[in-house]
């Protein structure tokens, strides 16, 4: 990602959106005892599309507007985020995948990530109750509704990112180098 | 590929932020209500309360959509309960308004003015949900009213059905409301006629099973009993909410002979997962008691 105020921008308006609408409406729409979690998505899609660097540190500040606003114990979803942010990150920089549907894949691991690393670190902050196995249910549909609204969440997130990105993984694939043209007999050969 | 500037500036990066996050977590443990952190969340969620109230309104229609597609695949399963639920309740009325016109005449009598089954000096006030948190671990709701309009922390939230909450949090415009199915939650309450008192605890998850604690292993607790608020008062403390608030109905009893205590399991009356509107109890003035016992 280009770093520059506009690309700052870009990211805090995505993630305030992302956070208001998550709080206001995400969070209130129970679907099987879950319910969508966008801004984790969002997080991974700033990630996926920028890298381990901005996806850490937009981790972080998503974290940080949640417990901010949800009135949570504040430094829970940022460190958990942080983690999420620089995981897929790394996943776009080691692989550097092209795929068109490759953001589904990593909306899912992002938000089993997510409902398993918060569940994980509510348990060791000691949440003081006992806790009910509907917790894996809840778990589970939520990472299943991140699967589902990965893609759309991808494509939005990509629009809002792409002046600011210094390199788009699916432009990568479409400007492969096309096949070197010549003689039949001698195409492809070191000539 | 693997330029060593490049791998450090990235390992920094990760280290300063986990950093960052866990310091931030230690602060806000360590510090009191009035702290930097939670003055900073209460200035983030009066300034954002505006959009947050905006969104939830005009996305109504969204939310309505969902629920009555979740409502509708539900209704089915819930029709033979509620049939039978029908059916026990209308005995339960009968009884109900017998005993209502004798408390009726009594309270002529004594020349109280009171709504059954309210408690008294509370003056409740009408709220609308604004926010809701995100994650089953902390259950806690935003509404669109705060210390402007006499929301005091620790006051008795209730919504439809029976006891809700209680405010952990206010600004100006806004206050925050801490579920009873928050795993922070705990409620002295007593099972009514048998009068077995016990604390009711959530049971993180799962809003609509609720265990109360503490129960004596000698008094006998029946299910389909109600539960409400003891509202216990002592030389030195006092309880939060006031008696006599419904808090839910005794489904199971899990009967121990080894164990003190007895484990009762609550449903509660509110519907805890869709809640839209609520009501605070806000404490009532002496005077303004007084006034209203004597009427005009």
């Amino acid at each position: 990602m280009i770093f520059s105020p506009a690309a700052l921008l870009r990211v805090g308006l995505l993630l305030i959106v992302a956070v208001v609408l998550q709080l206001s409406v995400f969070s209130r729409i129970g679907i099987v005892g879950g319910h969508a979690d966008v801004v984790v998505l969002v997080v991974a899609a700033v990630s996926y599309y920028a890298g381990s660097v901005s996806g850490c540190a937009t981790g972080f500040a998503a974290g940080f507007l949640l417990d901010l606003l949800s009135g949570a114990t504040m430094g829970v979803s940022s460190l958990v985020l942080t983690a999420v942010g620089y995981g897929v990150g790394r996943f776009r920089e080691l692989r550097n995948p092209s795929h068109g549907l490759l953001p589904i894949a990593a909306g899912a691991a992002a938000t089993g990530g997510w409902v398993v690393a918060f569940a994980a670190v509510s348990f060791m902050l000691d949440v003081g109750a006992s806790v009910s196995p509907l917790v894996f249910r809840d778990m589970l549909v939520t990472s299943l509704l991140g699967t589902l609204l990965a893609l759309p969440v991808f494509v939005i997130c990509r629009k809002v990112l792409r002046p600011s990105l210094a390199v788009d993984p699916l432009d990568v694939r479409r400007r492969r180098p096309p096949a070197e043209a010549g003689p039949l007999g001698l195409r492809g050969l070191e000539v | 590929m693997f330029d060593k500037k490049v791998v450090r500036r990235r390992r920094v990066a990760l280290a300063v932020f986990v950093a960052l996050s866990i310091a931030i977590l230690t602060a806000y443990f360590g510090e009191s209500g009035g702290g930097f952190f939670h003055a900073l969340q209460r200035g983030a969620q009066e300034a954002f309360a505006p959009i947050e109230s905006g969104t939830s309104r005009a996305l109504k229609p969204v939310r309505d959509f969902f629920g009555w597609a979740g409502d509708t695949i539900d209704a089915k399963h819930k029709n033979k309960d509620l049939e039978q639920e029908v059916e026990r309740l209308r005995s339960q009325l009968a009884e109900a308004q017998t005993a209502r016109r004798d408390a009726h005449e009594l309270r002529g009598l004594v020349g109280l003015h009171q709504r059954a089954g309210f408690p008294q000096g509370t003056e409740p006030l009408t709220a609308r949900v604004i926010a809701r948190s995100p994650t089953v671990w902390y259950s806690s709701l935003k509404i669109d009213k705060g210390s402007s309009d006499g929301v005091r922390i620790d006051q008795p939230v209730i919504s439809s059905g029976g006891l809700a909450g209680k405010v952990t949090s206010v600004t100006g415009g806004t206050a925050e409301v801490t579920l009873i199915s928050d795993g922070s939650s705990a409620v002295s309450a007593q099972v009514m006629p048998e009068g077995a008192s016990g604390v009711v605890r959530p049971e993180v998850g799962n809003p609509k099973d609720m265990l109360l604690d503490f129960v004596e292993g000698g008094r006998r607790v029946t299910e389909g009993t109600t539960v409400v608020t003891s509202g216990f008062k002592s030389t030195k403390v006092e309880s939060l909410f006031p008696r006599g608030i419904p808090i839910g109905e005794v489904s199971k009893v899990d009967l121990d002979e080894v164990q003190l205590y007895q484990r009762v399991h609550i449903e509660p009356f509110a519907d805890l997962k869709r809640i839209d509107i609520v009501q605070v109890l806000r404490r009532r003035s002496p005077a303004a008691q007084t006034a209203e016992v004597l009427g005009p």
